[in-house]
């Protein structure tokens, strides 16, 4: 589609037309990268599980993060409609320009010299007017397009607020719309925008503001021929424009005003969720121990029984028997040592003699029980009796 | 270079070394099923010899905190152990108590004493110690809380019975410390599952918080985060939940839905919390009722007291905003299926058209510049 290079000298010398003002360029802009933005962090919502998704809500810092940027963004987009609709009032009523685009029947018959036109039926395209079919298809798609996603962007955002009113079902039905034709709206401008504003010519007029001759024959010609025989505006004298001021700026102030009232609230309108890790449905104690008895009821320690007499066979013999015999019998010698009869415990073990007749302080059983802390150990009481049992010969009977 | 040449084999030599030192390291740590040689050599110690005191009923003496510490072990339980059947000494856990006397006892409760054990066991379960060491018990342990279990306080210390085919006893086990959220799980549908009715086709304690690491919310914070995929392990298989007619559509549902897909999204940040809800957060968690079940937290009339636990300003109508777990059917949430059924046809239609409109348009304008080169 690019010019040959013979009409390119020529095209720079041509009359330039002024199509789009800074105010218009301006509102795209910000209008598109809205659009972009949103498109951007809705798309990585909508389709959560790819990979790319992941990757582009990682790099933005997270998904609240994500949804927070496509709030602003659609906030934006929200201020950039108050905006339009107030340009538009304007130039309608204060300026008087014509409604150009709205679509008529010209449009239809456009529409159908242009099919004419592919099918080869025809030498050109169809001649228009300040914005083609093709523009107002694009313009009134978007208008469409805006009010679904901001109704239903609503009702996502609001859920509480929309369901005091409606019933539940309206919501994942509000967002299976929102994504739908979000995906519309995507593809449409990929394909119908894109394709008329870059690929068919490089349109260049949103950026300068100004379209060439030559483009203006191609695209717009009944405009342009308007535009030289003076009859594009009609001739506005400098009072009028100011007594329609006068009542525009009072009326559409307050509509602005009240519009952004209704903005702010719809921003603010409901704390959806708390924004705390919400509360377990039910606290329980973690440890709760069963009552248990890890262990057996501790049997009575065993009353010392009273020595008869201070012999062997008379109470010293049970003494030993009660506290010693679990190791230190016939079977099992712990150390060597018998405990269990008379003689074994004069001849003692690997150590020693346990017992040494009138030498307690030298006797085995007495060095090991005195320190206290003998497996089986004797009382005190006990203990005592044995060295007094000792001191007074060890006798057996 | 002339050092060019020794660089390779070098290289070789450096990663047969390091190789060697891994496999070494790693043969060493394998769980092993018979004890190393030098054990067995231990010179005398048999078990008869520790079983002559120790196997007489009602030894037993005081600790310095005044309890009593009963010392018999009773023989044949301890023969009917899985380690007793093997033949293990008992010195091989009671390392340094080889002879009498014994070795003063140092543990002064008889807790202290059941934790000093702890580590015997790392010496043959070496990977069972391991995972323990990253529980949530062990950092209770570490943080001072000294009722926390160690290896005996759940497999009981001279009577360790084989894993079993019954897995009713494993909630049994943790109800020794838990036992209120025992009560709970025993009344959930698991629960009644599996102590009631044996079935074990629901998850025990250990099938959700892990066995030898042990986990919980606590002490892990994307436990919580990340608890979908414990239920999507069972709740998507199509033959188990075909046996219960439970639709294995739950989690897909969930993810397709707002909190499913924060969820899936935070999940991927490491330490990410979520105030989102998570399957435990709706279902309950311990005292998991099925739907039906007239006290179950997700039931249709009970679901707005379960969402105004985050939204507490959610009115009647708010908790028909969730499609339950449903895909949108001419029969379930007819008007989201039919607003998705118009994107459907409108979609494509309108961006055919116009793609149609377009490329059609391109080739008119492309024949036509031929032609006009080829005229001039």
């Amino acid at each position: 589609m690019s010019t040959p290079a013979s009409e390119s000298t020529e095209r720079s010398h041509e009359i330039k037309y002024t199509r789009f003002t800074i105010a218009h360029r301006i509102e795209h802009w910000v209008f598109i990268s809205s659009f972009i933005t949103l498109a951007i962090t809705g798309l990585v919502q909508k389709f959560a599980s790819s990979p790319i998704s992941e990757t582009i809500v990682g790099f933005l810092g997270g998904i609240e993060n994500t949804r927070l940027i496509h709030h602003i963004a659609a906030t934006l987009m929200m201020v950039v409609v108050i905006y339009h609709l107030g340009a538009a009032i304007f130039r309608l009523y204060v300026l008087r320009v014509r409604p150009t685009l709205v679509p008529t029947s010209f449009d239809f018959k456009a529409f159908w010299q242009e099919i004419i036109y592919i099918l080869g039926r025809r030498q050109t395209g169809p001649q228009q007017g300040r914005y083609t079919f093709q523009e107002k298809f694009e313009y009134w798609a978007v208008v469409w397009g805006t009010i679904i996603m901001a109704v239903t962007g609503f009702v996502m955002w609001n859920p509480i607020t929309t369901t005091q009113f409606l019933p539940g079902e309206i919501v994942p039905a509000a967002k299976a719309a929102h994504g739908a034709e979000a995906i519309l709206a995507a593809l449409s401008i990929l394909i119908w925008h894109f394709y008329h504003v870059f690929v068919k010519h490089f349109n260049k007029s949103m950026y300068t503001g100004k379209m060439g001759e030559h483009e203006m024959m191609e695209e717009h010609a009944i405009e342009l021929a308007d535009i030289k025989a003076g009859t594009a505006r009609l001739p506005l004298d400098p009072e009028t424009y100011k007594r329609r001021l006068r009542i525009f700026i009072p009326s559409y102030g307050i509509v602005a005003a009240l519009l952004s009232i209704f903005l702010i609230w719809f921003l603010f309108a409901e704390d959806t969720a708390i924004a705390t890790i919400p509360p377990q449905d039910e606290q329980v104690e973690i440890f709760v121990p069963l009552t248990a008895t890890p262990l057996p009821t501790p049997l009575p320690t065993a009353t010392t029984a009273p020595i008869a007499s201070l012999t062997w066979e008379g109470g010293i013999a049970q003494l030993f028997e009660a506290k010693c015999s679990a190791c230190h019998n016939s079977g099992q010698k712990s150390g060597g040592l018998d405990l269990g009869t008379y003689e074994s415990v004069l001849a003692g073990g690997n150590s020693a003699a346990g017992v040494i007749p009138g030498d307690a302080g030298n006797s085995q059983v007495v060095i090991i029980q005195s320190p206290g802390n003998h497996f089986g150990q004797f009382t005190g009481e006990e203990l005592a009796q044995i060295i007094e049992w000792i001191e007074a010969g060890a006798h057996a009977k | 270079m002339r050092l060019n040449r020794f660089i390779l084999p070098l290289n070789i030599v450096c990663l047969l070394v390091v190789g060697l030192f891994v496999g070494l390291r790693e043969a060493n740590a394998q769980s092993i099923k018979s004890p190393p040689a030098y054990w067995q050599e231990t010179p005398g110690v048999d078990n008869e010899y520790c079983l002559g005191c120790h196997g007489k009923p009602d030894q037993k003496m005081t600790l310095p905190s005044g309890e009593e510490l009963y010392l018999t072990v009773n023989p044949d339980t301890y023969y009917n152990s899985v380690h007793g059947k093997a033949g293990y000494a008992c010195v091989q856990c009671h390392t340094d108590i080889t002879s009498y006397p014994h070795p003063e006892l140092i543990a002064q409760t008889h807790r202290e004493l059941t934790v000093s054990m702890y580590g015997a066991c790392g010496r043959c379960h070496q990977d069972k110690y391991q995972a323990t060491q990253d529980s949530v018990h062990q950092k209770a342990m570490q943080a001072g809380n000294t009722e926390a279990a160690v290896c005996s306080d759940c497999h009981g210390s001279h009577d360790v019975q084989a894993i079993g085919e019954s897995r009713t006893a494993i909630p049994q086990t943790c109800e020794r410390c838990h036992f209120e959220i025992y009560q709970q799980y025993k009344d959930s549908v698991h629960g009644e599952a599996l102590i009631g009715e044996g079935n074990p086709d629901v998850p025990s304690c250990i099938d959700c918080h892990g066995v030898h690491n042990v986990a919980g919310p606590d002490y892990n914070e994307q436990f919580h985060l990340k608890s979908p995929d414990l239920c999507k392990r069972c709740h998507t298989d199509e033959e188990l939940m075909a046996k219960y007619g439970i639709n294995t559509n739950v989690v897909n549902t969930y993810l397709a839905d707002f909190h499913g897909t924060t969820v899936m999204f935070q999940a991927e940040i490491p330490g990410q919390e979520t105030n989102k809800p998570v399957c435990v957060d709706c279902h309950g968690v311990h005292n998991i009722k099925s739907p039906d079940n007239p006290n179950s937290s997700v039931m249709k009339d009970n679901l707005q007291k379960t969402c105004q636990r985050c939204h507490p300003e959610a009115e009647i109508n708010f908790p028909a905003a969730w499609m339950s777990h449903y895909v949108p059917s001419p029969t379930e949430y007819q008007l989201v299926y039919y607003v998705n059924l118009f994107y459907r046809i409108l979609i494509p239609t309108l961006v055919g058209a116009m793609g149609l409109f377009v490329v059609a348009e391109s080739i008119r304008r492309l024949i036509n510049r031929r032609r006009k080169t080829k005229h001039e």
